[in-house]
């Protein structure tokens, strides 16, 4: 309780000197000249725009709860079905991946396209927190005890009463976790529809209208309130978990194996259950637009953009500019990822060595986890003007933050018995960390690449998107000014699949390594 | 309270399937429990007594022989509520109270709960948790969970009652305390019961028959009889005669 209260208050102290630190650099307009006012300034632009905030902050709350509660109400029943359907699970694989996956600001102009009023927004935001919440479902039920469903079994309880009477009281908690880092998600997807959308209100609106003009204290102030309503979505439901977790923690360890889940039964049947669901997303795709009856002309099904990629006669010039947009994108999403990950994982080693560091970073990184960071792209436009360097900086701040809190948080997971026998045979600090702790991390090191994936190519086409004028991002915005639909079809379809491509091979690469050391993947 | 028959065992064999290999769990386990009976199932880690137990319980399903409770198959049995169980771990419900959690198998079965609050209540008491009813597992000692699980296993009034390593989380002076009042228990509900442990002196002292196993593949090598007269106190710990039996199902252990 001390230590908490300690911890806390240096928190608040290192957050307070920031905050000072701020404002002496704002008001010295030391920051391209005067791109980061000071905070002072803010809060006062802040207090001049109170007018126009209501409407706007009402539109975006709208968007984002309904697009939070239709999405979780979906992925909890998901999660249920895929928790008892494990045949399912792999069915839905696919279909999970690239929701996981896809880039929401790729997506943001076709649900445009083929949605109406706050639709998109709501779409949008209920895909960023559908994996969330699906998956801490998933987990949060398959990790119940098994010796209380034992006991259940033992009276003849079937399925239903299992799921009833254990499984889904104990993954409260593992949901709720769940929602807490979803909301921000929600907050996230209804900003990035409300970029890519367009119409008058919504605080993405408002950021987007403003950007033109030079007035960088407005910009700050929108992306301050933007990530205060993100910020206090997690915290409620922080608040809430925390209420609801005292009665629940199990009161012992569970030390009974749950019963395999590997891959099972013929080669042949797992060959095509792994067909069905690579093609599951597409014919999703195909059977939404047939739905939603969207003219042909503007709603494309994937033939359609196979078509217009490969055998209408202007296939060859649409091949030449989505080839040449997407070698600007990819080289700089690697990059930035790999010089995000790069740090984080420095920074988080280091802090086994120098705890006081992630003492006095945890705070801000964790911080910046609740912000919708891509989001706030405008404000460093600003700070950085519209280059090649903004697209590197939004990749590794985007990259960097995650994967350090995961990695943190996993190293600080190694047991410190296991790093206290080689110092017991007198070994170095950096032997101990050789044979210790950076093995035992890479697990997290992976889970963290994995995480970073979808949000670097996010972070770059968001860049591109609204500042640099290259790349896959651009050309999605171009698109949308030519009418040119194929385009903005092809370009959303090409940047989900490089996105799930890209996941699947670093799950690929991370059992095969784990596998040969004989750890455990987190997934 | 004599039931039809308690429990019969007849050649049942288990052999589980696992990454194409083939292992023999059980091979040709018979026992027979008579109405009212205690016995304990003995034998080194991994040589299928649990397994014995989850087969009867319909956990588990044998690879062949057959498994009467009460003259029923087990799924019967379960489903009618003629059997209790409990288990190594208390394996309670952290967010139920433990009148609750007692009430849990009754909720399983489609029980009214409130029709057996007396039931409930009498069996808390029972295990020596009067005035605990509301509180949560996790504010009880490991004993007292362990005796919310007996009162579980109780509260359908089986006419069988299985207990996987009842005490096997428990220290030894906390187990022998806990072995004398299950003795107690036990008489009163008049139940048959079936015990696997890997405790020598617990198995001894409760049972009126204890069932040497020996494992790879898992069989019954021995069945010792237990004389001494009921109700047994716990001066019988330190006994000759005791000790004369608790060597002797020893040295089968031990493959004598």
């Amino acid at each position: 309780m001390a230590v908490e209260a300690l911890w806390r208050s240096r928190g608040l102290r290192n957050a307070l000197l920031l905050l000072l630190l701020w404002e002496l650099v704002g008001q010295l307009a030391l920051v391209a000249s005067g791109a980061l006012p000071p905070p002072s300034d803010v809060l006062i632009r802040l207090w001049q725009d109170r007018a126009d905030y209501p409407g706007h902050i009402g539109a975006t709350l709208y968007a984002s709860t309904l697009g939070f509660l239709i999405g979780n109400v979906v992925a909890v029943l998901a999660g249920v079905a895929f928790a008892m359907s494990p045949l399912l699970l792999r069915l839905f694989r696919g279909i999970n991946i690239a929701a996981f996956a896809l880039p929401p600001i790729a997506i943001a102009p076709i649900l445009t396209l083929t949605l109406s009023g706050m639709a998109p927004r709501v779409t949008l935001a209920a895909l960023g927190v559908y994996f969330v919440t699906m998956t801490a479902t998933v987990i949060g039920l398959s990790q119940a005890d098994s010796r209380t469903e034992d006991v259940v079994r033992a009276y003849g309880g079937g399925r239903w009463s299992r799921l009833w009477l254990v499984q889904f009281r104990g993954a409260v908690p593992s949901i709720l976790a769940g929602l807490r880092i979803a909301a921000p998600n929600a907050v996230l997807g209804a900003i990035l529809a409300e970029f890519g959308g367009g119409g008058r209100w919504g605080l993405g609106s408002y950021l987007l209208g403003s950007l033109g003009r030079a007035e960088p204290d407005r910009l700050w102030g929108i992306g301050l309130i933007a990530t205060l309503i993100a910020g206090l979505s997690y915290a409620g439901f922080a608040l809430l978990s925390r209420s609801l977790l005292g009665s629940t923690r199990a009161v012992t360890l569970n030390t009974a194996v749950p019963a395999g889940q590997g891959p099972s039964g013929h080669p042949l049947r797992r060959a095509a259950l792994a067909l069905a669901a690579m093609l599951l997303p597409f014919a999703l795709w195909w059977a939404l637009i047939k739905l939603s009856g969207a003219p042909s002309m503007i709603a494309k099904t994937p033939g359609d953009v196979l078509d217009y990629l490969f055998f209408a006669s202007s296939a060859a010039s649409a091949r030449a500019s989505l080839l040449e947009a997407m070698a600007q994108t990819l080289p700089i999403t690697f990059l930035g990822m790999a010089a995000g990950l790069a740090f984080a994982f420095a920074l988080a080693i280091s802090t086994r060595l120098i705890p006081r560091v992630t003492e006095a970073f945890m705070p801000v990184a964790l911080i910046t986890q609740t912000m919708p960071l891509v989001a706030l792209t405008p404000l460093l436009v600003l700070i950085l003007g519209r280059g090649t360097s903004l697209t590197l900086w939004i990749t590794i701040s985007v990259t960097f933050f995650p994967a350090f809190v995961t990695l943190a948080q996993g190293i600080a997971l190694v047991p410190r018995s296991a790093e206290d026998l080689p110092r017991a045979y007198g070994a170095s600090r950096w032997t101990e960390m050789r044979m210790v702790t950076i093995p035992a991390s890479l697990p997290y090191l992976f889970a963290a690449t994995r995480l970073t994936v979808p949000r670097a190519l996010l972070g770059v086409m968001i860049a591109e998107w609204l500042a640099t004028g290259q790349g896959l991002g651009n050309l999605l915005n171009r698109s949308r000014g030519y009418m040119d639909y194929g385009m903005i079809w092809s370009v959303a379809a090409v940047s989900v699949i490089l996105s799930v491509a890209f996941y699947q091979i670093v799950v690929l690469a991370e059992r095969h390594v784990l596998r040969r050391l004989g750890m455990a993947t987190t997934e | 309270m004599a039931w039809a028959e308690g429990i019969s065992i007849a050649e049942v064999s288990k052999i589980f399937t696992g990454r194409g290999k083939k292992v023999e769990a059980l091979r040709d386990v018979s026992l027979t429990c008579p109405a009212g009976s205690f016995t304990s199932i003995i034998g080194p880690s991994g040589c299928g007594k649990s397994t014995v137990m989850r087969i009867a319980l319909g956990l588990e399903k044998a690879s062949g022989g057959e498994v009467r409770i009460s003259g029923k198959a087990p799924f019967e049995a379960t489903r009618d509520g003629v059997t209790g169980v409990a288990f190594q771990d208390a394996a309670l419900l952290p967010w139920r109270s433990v009148r609750r959690n007692v009430e849990l198998p009754l909720q399983v079965l489609g029980r009214k709960p409130a029709a057996h609050a007396d039931q409930v209540q009498r069996l808390i008491e029972l295990v020596g948790l009067g005035g605990y009813e509301n509180a949560l597992p996790g504010e009880l000692s490991g004993g007292m969970r362990q005796r919310v699980a007996i009162a579980r296993a109780l509260v359908t009034d089986p006419q069988v009652l299985f207990m996987d390593e009842p005490f096997g989380a428990l220290d030894q002076i906390l187990r022998r305390q806990m072995n004398v009042e299950l003795q107690r228990i036990w008489a009163e509900s008049g139940a048959t019961a079936l015990l696997v442990t890997h405790g020598i002196d617990e198995a001894v002292f409760l049972s009126d028959r204890v069932v040497v196993m020996h494992a790879a593949p898992g069989r019954v090598v021995d069945v010792i009889d237990v004389p001494f007269e009921r109700p047994r106190k716990p001066p019988l710990f330190s006994d000759p005669a005791f000790h004369k039996v608790c060597d002797h199902v020893a040295e089968v252990l031990h493959g004598g």
